[in-house]
């Protein structure tokens, strides 16, 4: 079997060689904990605090709004949870939100209303861009917190974050995104952009899987998720993972030094595959193709009359890794709720396949999945036409 | 690969006998929170699947089938119920869902072979019943289209299951002693009527009370829904009278469960629907005089290697003599030479000539109930 190609970079990245060696001190002589009052505390509490600074320094914020916690989804909950339990004294009910976003905002999001919120939809137009109007309309009033996702994670829309954050303020609505695929790709910069939450996740910038951070705007009051100590201002008790963190911050700085040159990169190979796959397979169906503002990375194509379950293992056995959809808990590709929401047809979603370059892909890669990929196409219809 | 013993040994025999195998398990419903712990198609043997394709080192797949398995084994289970027939829902799954919707699976993968853990044999490609008597499940596989049989493999049907369980115990394989599962696979605590409640509701007539009624007429009970019953059965069939009763037939259409005696079970004849051969028409033995096999037929013994045409009704049925009066549209009527009990509409009815499957189809209705004259003897 050819090289392996891996193109499937939006579920998760390979952890970088300088990150592991950022870590390492810190599962060796480096071992202590922050909290306690000795030099091995002392000396990893400043090694935390450094790692804060760093990070906070590549989101335009300041360090004691950085809250590290162990990924992108204890990030959106602690948001949207502690955010919106946070307001309940004031009278403040609703949630707006979309139904493109993660599972993680969206399971948030379900459990606030089980706690008694009213939960509003905005509406998406057919590219999975967010109709303004609609949330101008959902916000005006009684919401205590928005969530929008910066990028989605399937179809690599950007939103327009700073026209909602802005109107979001000026109503006194807490605005949360959700900026783990965003982050690393897209200048965030809480000075610019008046968002009051910001969920960032390391697995997908090379960092290891297990270590995120919550971005909460000075003066934000939020209600923690646990409880029992006083870690992260008493916001996030447990004793604090010190490795990742400093593996996060080290990440973080060098994908926002490296940010441009590869997003141009990686938006260079998208556009040879988009182009390679619509040379060979002229009704393959590119989701969100039409957004004005698109992830440099991601593809998500249907091609009608292929199954996605069958693509993705004939692919896999080739040696070439996508993904489709979400996991169930029983492990099969779930057809994808952000294509239901943008309207694709059943049999478009049922096809669907994400492809989502990085770190391991180049020029040579997108020519071999493009030639495979058609092979295949071609096999499913030929078998397609038979079995009619 | 279900997660049990059988079709983990059929991987592991098939990696040992130099295959390129992938595992695959089919999701043939959400597991959901509902579902409590069970031997077969849960979250935890999904997982053991995936563990014995971990040991076996292949790759391991979860399919999702679920849609085509509630439209084509669910949906037919409830209306099955519904008409007052006792369906088989692991004929329509072999059916349907493995040996079609899943081989289209393994082509979309260049997948030569579907093998599966059913004790049944493929001889000169030919389907048999499996080695081991107790364990035959050829049964439930008439229903296969013949075009898939080249393609099928069958490791575990040319042994006994306890020779399965051995083998898995040798390989290390975590299922060796995995408690088989005897239950529906989408029907929970054994409980059918469930998911006929879910589906129609609790008005649907086949849970709603009836009449049960003897022959003559005369109503000896109620029922409180006639799903609850199948032809054969004493469970629920009220008592008080001289000779055991059973229920003898059921009539949807006005809700009522007939019981009568021993004698009235016998059926002379069957009608069958949706005929399924898998052999060509030459092999098909048909208007020729059918053998009465006796039971020793079971255990192996050579005169049941004779050319023998016999039809099963049942999965522990004895194979009976029977002669095919009639074949039409995809219709079939055979008179048997000895009255069989028990014949029972939704059942199948499954033709052998000897161990090999000939094909078979859905039992339609009995025939001729009570005892008849012999048929002559035809020349052979």
């Amino acid at each position: 079997m050819p090289e392996p190609i891996y193109l499937d970079h939006a579920a998760t990245t390979p952890v970088r060689p300088e990150v592991v060696e950022a870590m390492t001190p810190f599962y060796g002589p480096r071992f202590g904990n922050p909290s306690s009052l000795h030099r091995w505390g002392r000396e990893a509490r400043a090694a935390l605090d450094e790692a804060r600074e760093r990070l906070a320094a590549c989101l335009g914020a300041r360090s004691d709004e950085v809250f590290f916690t162990s990924g992108g989804t204890e990030a959106d909950n602690l948001a949207i949870l502690g955010g919106w339990r946070a307001r309940q004294a004031e009278g403040r009910n609703a949630v707006v939100t979309t139904p493109i976003e993660h599972k993680a905002v969206l399971g948030a999001v379900h459990q606030a209303s089980r706690e008694g919120a009213e939960e509003r939809l905005c509406r998406v137009d057919a590219n999975g861009i967010v109709d303004v109007a609609s949330f101008d309309a959902l916000t005006k009033t009684g919401v205590a917190l928005a969530s929008v996702m910066w990028m989605n994670n399937e179809i690599g829309t950007i939103q327009p974050i700073a026209t909602m954050a802005g109107m979001a303020k000026e109503r006194d609505v807490l605005f949360h995104t959700d900026g783990v695929q965003a982050f690393g790709k897209v200048e965030i910069d809480a000075r610019k952009v008046p968002f009051d939450f910001l969920a960032v996740s390391g697995h997908k910038i090379g960092a290891p899987k297990g270590c995120g951070a919550a971005f909460v705007r000075r003066g934000t009051v939020l209600e923690s998720l646990f409880h029992g100590g006083t870690q992260e201002r008493g916001k996030r008790p447990g004793t604090e993972n010190v490795a990742a963190a400093i593996g996060l911050a080290r990440a973080a700085e060098m994908a926002c030094a490296e940010r441009e040159r590869e997003v141009s990169r990686l938006r260079g190979l998208r556009q040879e595959l988009e182009k390679g796959l619509r040379e060979k397979i002229p009704d393959a169906v590119i989701h969100g193709f039409g957004a004005a503002e698109r992830a440099p990375h991601i593809v998500n194509v249907s091609v009608p009359g292929v199954d996605s379950e069958s693509m993705l293992m004939a692919l896999d056995l080739q040696g070439i890794g996508c993904s489709a959809g979400s996991a169930c808990q029983a492990g099969t590709a779930s057809p994808s709720h952000v294509l239901t929401a943008i309207g694709a047809s059943r049999e478009l979603v049922n096809g669907a396949i994400r492809m989502s370059l990085g770190s391991l892909n180049d020029a040579k890669s997108v020519e071999r999945v493009v030639e495979v990929f058609a092979k295949l196409v071609a096999k499913s219809r030929g078998l397609a036409a038979v079995a009619s | 690969m279900s997660g049990g013993v059988d079709s983990s040994v059929a991987a592991a025999l098939l990696v040992e006998q130099g295959y390129d195998v992938v595992g695959a398990t089919m999701k043939l419903f959400c597991y959901g929170d509902e579902v409590p712990d069970r031997p077969c198609c849960s979250l935890d043997s999904i997982n053991d699947a995936r563990r014995v394709c971990q040991t076996l080192g292949v790759p391991h797949y979860v399919l999702n089938l679920e849609d085509a398995f509630g439209h084509d084994v669910v949906d037919d289970f409830v209306s099955e119920y519904s008409r007052g027939r006792t369906p088989i829902p692991c004929v329509r799954c072999n059916t349907f869902t493995k040996f079609r919707d899943l081989v289209r699976k393994a082509d979309a993968i260049d997948a030569r072979y579907v093998a599966t853990g059913h004790y049944a044999r493929m001889i000169d490609g030919a389907l048999h019943r499996g080695l081991d008597p107790a364990k035959d499940q050829s049964y439930f596989m008439w229903g296969i289209d013949a075009g898939v049989l080249p393609r099928m493999l069958l490791p575990v049907g040319h042994q006994t299951k306890a020779e399965t369980r051995a083998v898995a115990r040798k390989i290390g394989l975590n299922t060796a002693d995995k408690v088989e599962s005897q239950d529906i696979c989408f029907v929970p605590d054994g409980d059918h009527t469930k998911i006929i409640r879910r589906k129609l509701g609790d008005s649907a007539p086949a849970l709603s009370r009836g009449p049960i009624m003897l022959s003559s007429g005369e109503v000896i009970g109620e029922h409180e829904g006639y799903a609850r019953f199948t032809i054969g059965q004493r469970r629920g069939v009220p008592g008080g009278f001289p000779e055991a009763m059973y229920v003898v037939a059921i009539r949807p259409e006005s809700r009522t469960v007939m019981v009568g005696p021993k004698e009235e079970l016998l059926g002379r004849g069957l009608v069958v629907r949706e005929v399924n051969w898998l052999v060509a028409a030459d092999k098909r033995c048909r208007d020729r005089r059918l053998q009465t096999a006796d039971r020793s037929f079971a255990s192996g013994t050579d005169n049941a290697r004779d050319s023998t045409f016999s039809v099963q009704i049942r999965h522990h049925a004895a194979p009976a003599a029977a002669e095919v009066i009639r074949d039409q549209d995809g219709e079939i009527e055979l008179a048997l030479d000895e009255p069989v009990s028990a014949i029972t509409p939704g059942q199948s009815a499954v033709f052998y000539d000897g161990d090999r499957v000939l094909g078979g189809g859905v039992i339609e209705a009995a025939r001729d109930a009570g005892v008849r004259a012999p048929l002559p003897i035809l020349a052979a």
